[in-house]
């Protein structure tokens, strides 16, 4: 009884919505679509995809292994090292990758007199914000592995490098996977932020299209649905990577 | 270089006022937002059925496409579907709502669930009234659980508001940017804004850790 009571108040609350969004909606433009400039622009549109999956594949190669090095600095019986460690991670944790962005390509070159070009801006801005939060999760990681593990190392003496690559590290990493493809999945969606800055990933060559041929609505239509296909691919793909990981170590 | 204090102090009620253009877009995105994600939360707890589906669609949507874009298609789509005016302010506020539904959701229903089953069993088989279990036995712990998620990801939304200045809402990064571009001062500016923002956001993040620690050590796992 209840269930058909709350399906028919869904019902008629859909109804009502849907009822209320086609008033409104400009049919005219609706009929008037037209998604073949999407086609027309496909082999541009493909290469600013490719430029972001590249953006997204170095902020997640090069942030994880920056992080991983600055987490195990962060390790260090040595305070100021951990002081320098927790002031860069937090200052990059704590603003916005915009502002970050801006910064780094038109306050940074007055200071230190090197310009840089906006994909150069790009790339350094996200690759030390991800670095950053890399060190987070890595920490995290390492935290994780039971003390016991780093008490055998030490009483067998093994020297940093084998105690860091062979005992602490593997496990760390396995229980980092899920954290650290949901970072890389925020970080393809982060690269969005760089059409601030004119790199032509898939925003800014979407707004430039957009420009020449003023048809906004299926262009950025589109690449929305192309932006949530790939996201969700990844995210659905790490849920199979997990799996078979967990299946390997049984 | 010299760093130009007297630019910064002639401009710095500018800057003022986009700091609190920034708090209260966030407050106002942040408030829908928490409307939405409860009826989108409600929706994925019902567990199946025609509500469930549209919310699961709703979440999984917003949470996957990026900020800029969903901003961008507010600003420039959706006057033109609508064939209504919308300012910049509004389409952002409406964008981040979105965002920020879709993600709470996702919050809101890791601390529902959090809550031992236990508990609502027996509340259930004291024939305690539905409304009473939720206001009584579900919520209270329910929010206490969440809190850490849920300031963690206000400071997300801060962070989001500053995507703002792509459709020229006149917000922190906004107005640095255009007053660096008018006397100059880029570095003075530019660093002003970083570290107004990180001001405004580490305190939470900071009280986010410490609750989730202190939460952790309480629950014990």
């Amino acid at each position: 009884m209840n269930q058909i009571a709350s399906r028919a108040w869904f019902s008629i609350v859909l109804l009502g919505v849907i009822g209320i969004v086609a008033y409104f909606l400009n049919w005219e433009l609706l009929l008037s679509l037209d998604f073949s400039v999407v086609w027309e622009y496909r082999v541009v549109l493909l290469k600013g995809l490719m430029l972001t999956l590249a953006l997204t594949a170095c902020a997640a190669v090069l942030g994880l292994f920056a992080g991983t090095i600055l987490a195990i600095a962060s390790q260090s019986g040595f305070a100021p090292l951990r002081w320098i460690v927790t002031a860069f991670v937090e200052i990059w944790r704590n603003t916005p990758l915009l502002v970050q962005l801006i910064w780094i390509h038109f306050a940074l070159p007055i200071v230190t007199g090197i310009n840089t070009t906006a994909l150069e801006s790009g790339v350094i801005g996200i690759t030390l914000q991800a670095s950053a939060y890399f060190t987070e999760i890595v920490r995290a990681g390492i935290e994780s592995v039971p003390k016991g593990q780093w008490e055998a190392a030490y009483s067998l003496a093994l020297p940093a490098r084998i105690r860091w690559t062979r005992i602490i590290l593997p496990p760390a990493l396995r229980t980092m996977i899920p954290p650290l493809v949901n970072l890389t999945i925020s970080f393809f969606k982060g690269t969005a932020i760089l059409s601030i800055l004119h790199v032509s990933e898939l925003m800014t060559v979407t707004n430039r299209i957009s420009n020449v041929t003023f048809k906004p609505v299926e262009l950025f239509s589109s690449i929305a649905v192309i932006y949530f296909v790939v996201g969700y691919l990844m995210s659905k793909g790490t849920l199979r990577v997990e799996y078979f990981l967990q299946k390997r170590e049984r | 270089m010299r760093f130009e204090w007297d630019q910064l102090i002639r401009y710095g009620p500018d800057l003022l006022h986009a700091f609190g253009v920034t708090i209260v877009i966030s407050a106002i995105s942040l408030v829908i937002g928490i409307v939405l994600g409860m009826i989108a939360c409600l929706g994925k707890l019902n567990g199946q059925g025609g509500a469930y589906r549209l919310s699961t669609a709703f979440i999984d949507f917003f949470r996957t496409i990026p900020e800029v874009v969903l901003i961008f298609w507010v600003y420039s789509c959706l006057p033109l579907l609508l064939s209504v005016r919308i300012s910049s302010e509004a389409c952002g506020v409406i964008a981040l709502s979105l965002f920020s539904g879709a993600y709470l959701a996702e919050i809101f229903r890791a601390g529902v669930l959090a809550v031992p089953r236990g508990q609502v069993d027996a509340a259930h088989a004291l024939a305690i009234q539905r409304l009473h279990i939720w206001r009584k036995i579900i919520i209270p712990p329910a929010i206490r659980r969440m809190m850490p998620a849920f300031v963690n990801f206000l400071t997300e939304l801060l962070k989001a508001t500053s995507l703002l200045s792509a459709i020229a809402v006149a917000e922190m990064a906004y107005v640095a940017s255009i007053l660096g571009a008018k006397t100059l001062s880029y570095f003075e500016f530019l660093s002003a804004i970083a570290v107004l923002y990180f001001v405004l956001i580490f305190p939470f993040s900071v009280w986010a850790r410490r609750s989730e620690k202190k939460l952790l050590e309480r629950t014990g796992h």
